[in-house]
């Protein structure tokens, strides 16, 4: 393992919202290997959500101390479509509606600058159309405005379209799960699990253990407060289903009391 | 090209000798004069006008352009037509380069029905009673500017649409402008009862040119029934004054679809009016502008409520970048007998840079009690979640930007249903980004 060089290296971040004080992200440490899937798990406000918005180059958040570095390359001053091109993908949360742009033309804007390439509409419908179909959406989404009027389930069912089409090295998954029913799970898991390889990594954000199930984890790291708190592999997850964050929360209570 | 400089009540004779207009027409001509000047300009103080400062247009610094009686073949006509044409498809198409038809075509099929598209002067040779039936009627002279035109147009279109005829091809009209003068044109529609037409209305000019000032008015009186879909095109090169307004007369159940799209002019003021007039009337008016340097680009509309169970619905949407400033003012009228009228405005705006300015102001007036009415406002900074949604897919900053301007402004394109106009608005929206 050692002589592998890290896909993603964050080194003692710090983070905070421009105009508070008290830094949501607080010194957090994370290495992630190719091919591997960690999972990072931690009650709400523990900042899970942040780091993947800081990681993807989200321009309401302030880096206060420490580095991030992808493939070698700290990215912080990077904007977010050079960390794109890269090939880091974040499966937004909440995905943005943009009325006016169509998911065919949208999308055949990021297809051309990920692979450098220049294609044709009707030859980059074709390959849209694949990508629609193994997640089980409609092809008349290609025409439609980007995630406008979409269900919940379907937003994230097309952040996933995303990442198959856009075949990233580094997938941020954050929470994917929530509001999904199992069927969309499912569908949404065979999605990740079918871009596995041993190049490619995720990073997948949950409150909750259920979508675990289904994209099983190399790693499980407990985020509260800021920093990862604990990690381990699969079993810890359930382990947490078991015993709630609060369990962790105690650990850390006694663990740091005098 | 023939042109004076001295506005008098002898040029006023003089333009109306020249067009051999009849009797009538001389003497609303010089009661519009008497008003002209009598009447002071507007000002910044004038409540209409408080955003848009005349003091440094050249209204009367230019010498007004005459009809010299030039006709061009259609290989002939200025390379700026001559591309829309190709493009437009049109049925039916005038051009006037200064204040001259040089050209016309209107397909047999359609003269064969009666309809009438060529100059007002030359239509009053053959259709002289629902000329002086209609002109005037919409737009009189009771303020200054449309009283400048009343007094001294020198040209215009007329389209004549029979009773019960329809025709779903846009007949297009295109004023071409040279520059360096004042043209004032004047442009009239008449659709009889049942009658359905499109027209599309371009003023376009070479680029660069010497200063210009176009004042122009198009009065649309719509019968019973008759449906009519107007645009109003304007992509002027940097140097012209652009002075216009629409109005709209709708008699019961008439249908008026009207398209405002302001791209060009150093300074252009564009004036929308619709007047419902008889039960049944429906209006629908789209505007579309985008403002780049320093230009100066103002929209006001009117949507008149005179009877019941009217409908009309606006929207407005304009993106605004480098030093440029838009204005848009809208009132909303409902008098009395307006009851069960449905009224809806709205005007969007997206701002480009942090040194470009808006200025929207809606209105309403209502005098009625039992109506549904919405108006609505907003001016905000290309949202910075979608530009950051679209980013972290790849696509750089710029071209992300250009996709939401597009975006903003394609929603009205997309309840426009002429796609060569569409493409050709959607073409110069592109440009515009890019400058």
């Amino acid at each position: 393992m050692t002589e592998k060089t890290p896909l993603l290296e964050v080194r003692n971040l710090w983070v905070k919202l421009p105009d508070e004080e008290d830094a949501i992200i607080r010194g957090l440490n994370l290495t992630i290997y190719p091919g591997e899937v960690h999972a990072l798990m931690g009650p709400n406000g523990s900042g899970k959500s942040t780091l993947a918005k800081v990681l993807s180059g989200h321009p309401g958040y302030e880096v206060t101390d420490g580095e991030v570095l992808f493939r070698g390359e700290n990215i912080l001053e990077l904007e977010p479509d050079d960390r794109a091109r890269m090939g880091l993908f974040l499966a937004f949360q909440y995905p943005m509606e943009v009325p006016g742009v169509t998911i065919a033309n949208f999308l055949r804007l990021a297809y051309q600058r990920r692979f450098d390439t220049e294609v044709k509409y009707t030859e980059f419908y074709k390959i849209l159309l694949q990508h629609l179909k193994k997640l089980e959406m409609d092809p008349s989404f290609a025409g439609r405005p980007v995630n406008e009027g979409f269900s919940g389930g379907e937003k994230k069912r097309f952040e996933i379209v995303q990442l198959s089409l856009l075949e990233p090295v580094l997938s941020v998954l954050d929470e994917t799960d929530s509001g999904l029913d199992i069927d969309a799970l499912k569908i949404v898991s065979n999605g990740v699990n079918a871009m596995r390889s041993p190049e490619r990594s995720f990073l997948v954000i949950t409150h909750y253990q259920r979508i675990l199930n289904y994209i099983t984890p190399d790693y499980v790291h407990v985020m509260v407060e800021g920093r990862i708190v604990r990690s381990g592999g699969p079993e810890l997850a359930l382990q947490l289903e078991e015993k709630g964050y609060d369990w962790v929360r105690g650990e850390l209570a006694g663990a740091t009391a005098p | 090209m023939q042109a004076t400089s001295t506005l008098s009540r002898d040029l006023v004779l003089e333009v109306s000798q020249k067009l051999q207009e009849p009797r009538w027409l001389l003497e609303k001509r010089l009661a519009a004069w008497e008003a002209f000047a009598r009447l002071p300009y507007p000002t910044l103080k004038t409540e209409e006008w408080r955003y848009t400062n005349l003091s440094k247009v050249p209204l009367e610094g230019l010498a007004l352009e005459l009809p010299t009686g030039q006709k061009l073949s259609r290989q002939d006509l200025p390379a700026q037509v001559r591309s829309r044409l190709e493009q437009a498809e049109l049925s039916g198409v005038a051009v006037f380069v200064g204040a001259d038809l040089v050209y016309l075509e209107l397909p047999e099929e359609l003269q064969a029905q009666g309809v009438v598209l060529t100059s007002i002067a030359q239509a009053l040779q053959t259709h002289e009673a629902p000329i002086q039936n209609a002109l005037f009627r919409t737009v009189g002279w009771n303020e200054k500017l449309q009283a400048y035109n009343a007094a001294l147009f020198t040209h215009g279109a007329f389209l004549f649409v029979p009773k019960g005829v329809e025709f779903d091809a846009p007949i297009g009209v295109f004023n071409y402008l040279e520059g360096g003068r004042l043209s004032i044109g004047r442009t009239l529609i008449v659709a009889e009862p049942n009658s359905k037409a499109v027209y599309i209305e371009e003023y376009v000019s070479p680029t660069p040119v010497h200063e210009g000032v176009n004042l122009s008015v198009s009065e649309l009186v719509l019968a019973q029934g008759a449906q009519l879909r107007h645009s109003h095109v304007q992509t002027l090169a940097l140097g012209f004054y652009h002075f216009h307004r629409t109005r709209a007369l709708l008699a019961r159940d008439a249908r008026l679809n009207d398209l405002t799209a302001t791209f060009g002019g150093t300074l252009a003021r564009t004036e929308t009016q619709s007047e419902l007039a008889g039960p049944g009337a429906d209006s629908e008016m789209l505007g579309l502008y985008f403002a780049h340097g320093e230009q100066h680009l103002d929209h006001y509309t009117l949507q008149h409520h005179a009877e019941h169970h009217t409908k009309s619905d606006l929207l407005y949407k304009g993106a605004v970048k480098d030093r440029a400033h838009t204005v848009y003012s809208g009132l909303i009228k409902l008098e009395e007998a307006a009851q069960k009228a449905d009224a809806y405005q709205s005007n969007r705006n997206l701002l480009l840079s942090s040194e470009a300015r808006v200025d929207s102001i809606p209105q309403l007036e209502i005098a009625a009690n039992e109506v549904r009415c919405t108006h609505g406002s907003t001016t905000a900074p290309v949202d910075e979640m979608q530009l950051f949604y679209l980013m972290s897919r790849g696509v750089p900053k710029h071209v992300a930007q250009q996709v939401l301007v597009k975006a903003h402004l394609y929603d009205v394109l997309t309840r426009i249903p002429l796609l060569p106009l569409r493409e050709h608005i959607e073409r110069i929206i592109e440009e515009k980004v890019r400058l």
